[in-house]
């Protein structure tokens, strides 16, 4: 176990030379949902004026949104250097060796994960010298856990059409999915807002419980209503695209 | 194959030799058939497999943003080294391929030549027991590749089974103690260097006679020697050899009693470009078409959205 | 017998453009990848918009519309038509870095051949984004209140914008060193349309939005557009979003010659 939780930890440093040993490698991860998120406060700020958004402003209600498009791109970023290292064979190389394909995968995750914590903190610096409210150190803890989980979610998921397409043109594919995920949800306006196609699709999307626990002290409270069904949501979705990925990894070679 | 053996495996672009390879590392699937290595069902055991091998594929994949020592000890810890070894393993391997003054430095910075030789010690981390080696020196200068022959002989000194695949017919005929030809899929021929060429043909002594020289004379005198190949110039003589360079005195005593004079002569040995051919209907220097052996060819996909 | 060696100078540079228009057309339809982020982001973003922020409507200040996707219709193809220049831009740097760009300076072709050629092509890309998008407006319960005329301003204002997007693209690709550069100005694609008047109305934008957004050219050609669909075919905004895509595309043009000479007398 121990020798397998080293693999793990060897493969995740190496997931983090990316942005580490990359000049500006950084910056495309966490500038685009910087961008997204100032860009649609300074846009559609006066939208939050309308009942329902909690007399907070649009900026802070759409602070979750971007962390989780930040989580959301950096998944999908893990994809995509998958598919690049199967491009240049270095993928056969880690095939070759007798680690286990859940510990690979485990590596690739759990870099992921980490590396979300990068655009989460900058938009939340940026948010708070931008006047929202401090969210209050729980609320944080809650958001960096559901950030994380969704990080790996959508790593799992770009691993898999990373292996299933085995080309960094499959990156669109992945974005899209992430993008989709986020953003068809109670992203942009509180539920009775929304139009009936995207409030049909908001309450079947088990991202949009995420993003309400998220949003969680940005807006309102903490409360465990609010929280359990974000765990139970994130969870779910680290599950079952962990478990495809698990299957997708082990069918790779022999 | 043999433990401790050095095998050959040639073939023609488009052969197999790479999806043979990737069968036998377990990066592949078979569709039939079984192999195994180091006493182990690729298909069926291929962890146990995996363990026993090393292997070093066509590209040299590593990672430019990561050290020398850095690709060493993640591939020692991907094998379940034990972490108190790892740094002394990984340096001795360093060391012995000749980058311990570049294992310090990113990977991106490294020749053609210096990666190879990474991939290799790589390769060796965990002392394996039988080592494949596709097409390990293409692409590196002379030097190079005569620094790699005299590693591959060594492992082969030590008791590594080495299974090698290559386009260079001197490589081959260097290093195999057995080679294999494949042909469309097929082994056409298999033996030792030296059996697979007097299976194709035998010796001939090339001579060039003074100008002037009466070759019809010549050719009637010599034809007690030896079975004699048609004149392709004047004052030319190709004459097949039982033995070898042995029998090269005879005849020139014979022709020098005759009057003759000699201006040049060669000795030429059937070659392993000679049982390419005759095994397979082609040449394997200068094949050109890129085939399944080209590293970057892989099955067709479908277009991403 | 040799072949007369073609005469040198201008007579052939209409269908030297032509045939490099052709080629990029026929290159991009073969890369669905490449085609993909101009219609498929726009396109979901467009659904977003529409679907989460439909009540801004209700917000005083804000234009006596139909329906919220009236008005976002020009904001998505001015979207579209961006994305549309960075990915010409992105195709230009791949032909520099794989070598292509040389084996054309070295031809008998004329050079600046080379900017027209994909240049057109972005036209004739922006052509079908803006129809596309119309097409998905009226799927969806749209309507373009100028009617026929009004369809045309779009389509001339989108194809000219397109254009000029897809010059810009160029310039860009002429000046970097790579393709990976280029598509590092992605995310300034949204950055200036965030800072106009496309999405939502000048009057609704926070500071320091609407300060620049009154200047931002971007605000004029997305007007342009959205006043035949959304409203009515009022001349003035049309024509301001016209001139302001017609400049726009004089300038990217003449500027990416520009940079072209630099490139070539740099090379």
């Amino acid at each position: 176990m121990r020798a397998r939780l080293r693999m793990v930890w060897a493969l995740v440093r190496r997931g983090l030379n990316e942005i580490l040993r990359v000049p500006g490698g950084a910056i495309p991860g966490v500038i685009a949902p910087t961008i997204f998120m100032l860009g649609m406060a300074a846009v559609f700020g006066k939208a939050a004026t309308l009942e329902g958004y909690g007399g907070v402003s649009f900026l802070a209600f759409i602070v979750p949104v971007a962390m989780l498009q930040g989580a959301g791109f950096t998944g999908a970023a893990t994809g995509v250097n998958l598919a690049r290292d199967i491009e240049r064979g270095w993928f056969d190389r880690m095939l070759l060796a007798p680690a286990p394909r859940p510990v690979l995968l485990a590596g690739v995750v759990a870099s992921a994960s980490l590396r979300a914590l990068l655009p989460a903190s900058f938009l939340l610096i940026v948010a708070l010298a931008l006047g929202v409210n401090w969210p209050g150190m729980l609320e944080l803890s809650l958001a960096a856990v559901l950030v994380m989980g969704l990080a790996a979610a959508m790593a799992c998921y770009a691993t898999l059409v990373a292996l299933r397409f085995r080309t960094q043109q499959a990156a669109p594919l992945m974005q899209m999915g992430s993008f989709i995920a986020v953003l068809f949800t109670t992203s942009y306006a509180p539920r009775e807002l929304l139009s009936g196609w995207l409030g049909a699709i908001a309450d079947v999307n088990p991202v949009t419980h995420v993003l309400e626990g998220v949003r969680q002290g940005f807006v309102g409270d903490v409360t465990w209503a609010g929280t359990w069904p974000a765990l139970v949501a994130v969870s779910g979705l680290v599950l079952v695209f962990g478990a495809l990925a698990v299957r997708g990894m082990s069918r790779q070679g022999i | 194959m043999q433990a401790g053996e050095v095998y050959g495996f040639l073939g023609p672009n488009g052969a197999g030799k790479t999806t043979t390879v990737r069968m036998l590392v377990t990066l592949l699937r078979p569709t039939g058939g079984s192999a195994r290595v180091a006493g182990y069902d690729v298909a069926r055991e291929p962890s146990q497999v995996r363990r026993r091998i090393g292997v070093a594929l066509q590209e040299a994949a590593l990672d430019p943003l990561m050290t020398g020592s850095e690709l060493i000890e993640l591939q020692a810890t991907l094998h379940g080294i034990d972490p108190r070894s790892v740094r002394a393993r990984g340096e001795e391997l360093i060391g012995r391929v000749g980058l311990t003054d570049a294992a310090g430095r990113r990977v991106g910075t490294y020749s053609g030549g210096m990666r190879r030789r990474l991939d290799l010690a790589m390769a060796l981390i965990h002392d394996p027991e039988v080592l494949f080696l596709d097409e390990p020196t293409t692409g590196l200068d002379p030097t190079s590749r005569l620094t790699l022959w005299d590693e591959v002989r060594r492992l082969r000194d030590e008791g590594t089974t080495v299974f090698l695949t290559t386009q260079y017919l001197e490589e081959a005929d260097q290093l195999a103690d057995r080679i294999g030809i494949i042909a469309a899929g097929t082994i056409v021929a298999e033996g030792t260097p030296a059996s697979l060429k007097a299976e194709v043909g035998r010796p001939h002594l090339d001579l060039v006679l003074a100008p002037g020289s009466d070759l019809a004379l010549a050719r009637e005198l010599v034809a007690r020697f030896g079975a004699q190949r048609p004149p392709t110039e004047s004052c030319h003589l190709s004459i097949a050899l039982q033995r070898g360079a042995p029998d090269i005195a005879p005849i020139l005593r014979a022709l020098d009693d005759a009057g003759f004079a000699v201006a040049e002569l060669e000795l030429k040995q059937p070659t392993l470009d000679d049982v390419f051919l005759a095994k397979t209907g082609e040449r394997l220097e200068g094949a050109e078409e890129p085939g399944e052996d080209a590293p970057q060819q892989r099955e067709p996909l479908p277009e991403a959205v | 017998m040799r072949a007369t060696p073609p005469a040198a100078g201008g007579s052939r540079l209409g269908p030297t453009v032509v045939a490099l228009a052709r080629r990029a057309l026929v290159n991009a339809l073969r890369k669905p990848q490449f085609l993909a982020p101009l219609v498929i982001f726009p396109t979901l973003f467009l659904a977003i918009n529409v679907g989460g922020l439909g009540a801004t409507r209700t917000l005083e200040g804000f234009p006596q519309v139909d329906g919220f996707l009236d008005y976002q219709l020009a904001a998505a193809i001015l979207q579209s038509l961006l994305i549309g220049g960075v990915t010409a831009g992105i195709a230009v740097a791949l032909d520099i870095e794989g070598g292509f760009f040389d084996r054309l300076v070295a031809s008998p072709a004329p050079r600046i051949a080379i900017v027209l050629g994909r240049v057109l092509a972005a036209g004739v890309i922006a052509a079908a984004q803006v129809v596309y998008f119309l097409v998905l407006g009226l799927a969806f319960g749209a309507s373009v209140k100028g009617g026929a005329i009004g369809v045309l301003c779009v389509l001339t204002i989108g194809i000219v914008a397109g254009t000029g997007f897809g010059a810009l693209g160029v310039l860009i690709a002429l000046r970097a060193r790579s393709a990976s550069t280029v598509q590092g100005i992605f995310p300034l694609v949204f950055v200036v349309l965030f800072i106009s008047s496309a999405f939502f109305p000048l009057e609704l934008l926070s500071a320091p939005a609407d300060v620049i957004a009154t200047y931002n050219p971007l605000s004029f050609i997305a007007t342009g557009m959205r006043q035949p669909i959304a409203f009515s075919n009022q001349w003035l905004p049309v024509l301001e979003g016209l001139a302001a895509a017609v400049a726009l595309t004089a300038v990217s043009i003449g500027l990416s010659l520009l940079a072209l000479r630099g490139r070539l007398r740099d090379a």
